[in-house]
């Protein structure tokens, strides 16, 4: 059975080919790169602060992760260390995007459910922190919040203080709404036993990011981060590690509450403008290590001078999309959307 | 559940869009020609509880052989332009194209050329433009309520019923 490249709903474009007997999936081949602009290609030749704009326009939904991981390659490649105030601002970016992107993936396996009530709650969290974002570095994406050398975003003492009020708003409404769809029968009967990434999965496929963790597997490139204020920063597993669909909704409304406060610790000051410190070593290579809201974005660079000579994005989407053609196998057909959303891959960031 | 439900109901209000006294409806069909997903993101939150557009009759329908609108995303891959002909040659007469957000309107796109085949109006005929990187919700909102108001004066019709004028 062919689906796509243009699909039911308002979903990215990618080609489905399923296997099936009756309603059951015996394989999945999922043909992507229908979105391929050549962005990496394109890049080529630019400087390395013009790169910025190639790489954050990827994906909209990794905007900040993407950017990251280059600002940090091309921060390598230059000998530039972060400050610690530049350190907090960046990990304060990658967790709003990070709140929003939760909160919409929490909505979708709603949506894949067909519960409304749940769809529509989540959603209207997102916007609430889509005007946030926008509220504090101009764009409701934070496109243009990362560049190369330094951070330019500038809150006050009150800017700070009405963020997380927001952010805390935000949480109780979050909370709220989790603890209701923990009541929904028929919500909860759809989730566990399909979809199944177990731990020797995990291994085996590369899998990253909360589908990973889902899993048991405490992977996450925050715990390792030298370049972002994460001081402290520890995986929280779901208890039932089980790496199904369940187990990656659980994962993601826990990474939800653990990002919101880590970015209402981040918000206890003013954040002011600063750039990278001089000093380390230059090199031709760069290599940045981020983790987006999907999992483990790198980024290579390899520069001629000042101008990019290549750029490598391999973002979590493209790390993860095999593990969705795995996870699909021996499901029932109509589980399919439900199995997908729970990974909410962007096709975009895979196909650049 | 229906406590949820009743607390949304309340957040529309706090959007200034006209009351829904317009008695027409519009099927909108969106098609990804290569986006970044930020235009699909702010389109999938037009119709949540903020803005709501089901409530002036635009909803989203499954096939383009349903819809009035095609919404065409992004810079129009190469591998894109087949599905989004195909699309559009399925949907019934009168209908509209429009571009939804910059990219799809060929302004500041990132690509090479050999994957890309240029912005929507060179594959088919645009009639509504909605500019923005992305547009927000209630741009897109706004224009596509307007085109509702344009469809109701009559000149909707003019627009869209130019058959046999080589759209296919």
């Amino acid at each position: 059975m062919a689906v796509g490249p243009i699909h039911a709903g308002v979903i990215e474009s990618g080609h489905f080919r399923f296997h099936v007997v009756g309603d059951r999936i015996l394989h999945l081949d999922a043909r992507l790169f229908y979105k391929h602009r050549g962005l990496e290609r394109a890049a080529e030749g630019s400087t390395l602060a013009e790169g910025a704009r190639y790489v954050g326009r990827a994906c909209a939904a990794c905007a900040v992760a993407n950017g990251l991981a280059y600002a940090h390659a091309c921060e390598e490649c230059l000998g530039l260390e972060p400050t610690s105030e530049l350190a907090r601002a960046r990990a304060l970016l990658l967790e709003l995007e990070r709140i929003w992107s939760h909160l919409n993936d929490i909505a979708a396996v709603c949506a894949g459910v067909g519960l409304a009530a749940g769809n529509n709650l989540f959603a209207a969290l997102t916007e609430r922190a889509r005007r946030l974002n926008a509220r504090i570095t101009g764009h409701r994406f934070l496109f243009g919040a990362v560049a190369v050398g330094g951070s330019s975003l500038d809150l006050d003492a009150q800017a700070v203080g009405a963020a997380r009020e927001e952010l805390e708003a935000i949480g109780r409404e979050a909370s709220r709404g989790w603890r209701e769809l923990q009541f929904s029968a028929s919500f909860q009967d759809r989730l566990p036993d399909i979809g199944v990434v177990g731990s020797e999965d995990v291994e085996r496929l590369g899998t990253v990011g909360p589908a990973a963790r889902a899993a048991g597997v405490a992977l996450d490139v925050r715990t390792i981060s030298t370049r972002l204020a994460y001081d402290g920063f520890e995986c929280r597993l779901p208890e039932r590690a089980a790496g199904d669909v369940r187990a990656r909704l659980e994962q993601r409304a826990l990474e939800l509450e653990q990002s919101l406060e880590i970015a209402r610790a981040l918000l206890d000051e003013p954040v002011r403008p600063a750039p990278a410190a001089p000093g380390a070593v230059e090199s031709p290579v760069g290599v940045g290590l981020v983790e987006s809201a999907r999992g483990a974005t790198l980024c290579v660079v390899e520069r001629d001078g000042d101008r990019l000579r290549r750029v490598r994005l391999r973002t979590g989407s493209y790390a993860n999309w095999p593990s969705v053609a795995y996870a699909a196998t021996d499901n029932l057909l109509p589980d399919f959307p439900l199995i997908n959303k729970s990974f909410e891959l962007c096709y975009a960031c895979a196909d650049r | 559940m229906l406590t949820l439900l009743r607390d949304l109901r309340r957040l529309r209000h706090s959007v200034a869009l006209p009351r829904p006294d317009r008695g027409r409806s519009l099927a909108l069909r969106h098609v990804d020609a290569g986006s970044c997903n930020g235009c699909e993101h702010e389109l999938t939150l037009a119709s949540t509880p903020y803005y709501d557009l089901q409530r002036f009759g635009l909803g989203i329908v499954a096939s383009p052989r349903h819809a009035d609108v095609l919404l065409v995303t992004g810079p129009v891959t190469t591998r894109m332009r087949e599905p989004l002909l195909t699309a559009f040659q399925a949907m019934p007469e009168p209908r509209l194209v429009a571009a939804l957000g910059d990219c799809a309107l060929g302004c500041g796109v990132l690509g090479v050329p050999d994957a890309l085949v240029g912005p929507v109006d060179t594959v088919i005929p645009v009639d509504l433009r909605i500019p923005g990187c992305p547009p927000t919700p209630e741009t897109i909102a706004t224009a596509l309520l307007a085109l509702v108001d344009r469809r109701r004066s009559g000149d909707w019709q003019e627009l869209a019923s130019r058959e046999g004028d080589g759209r296919d």
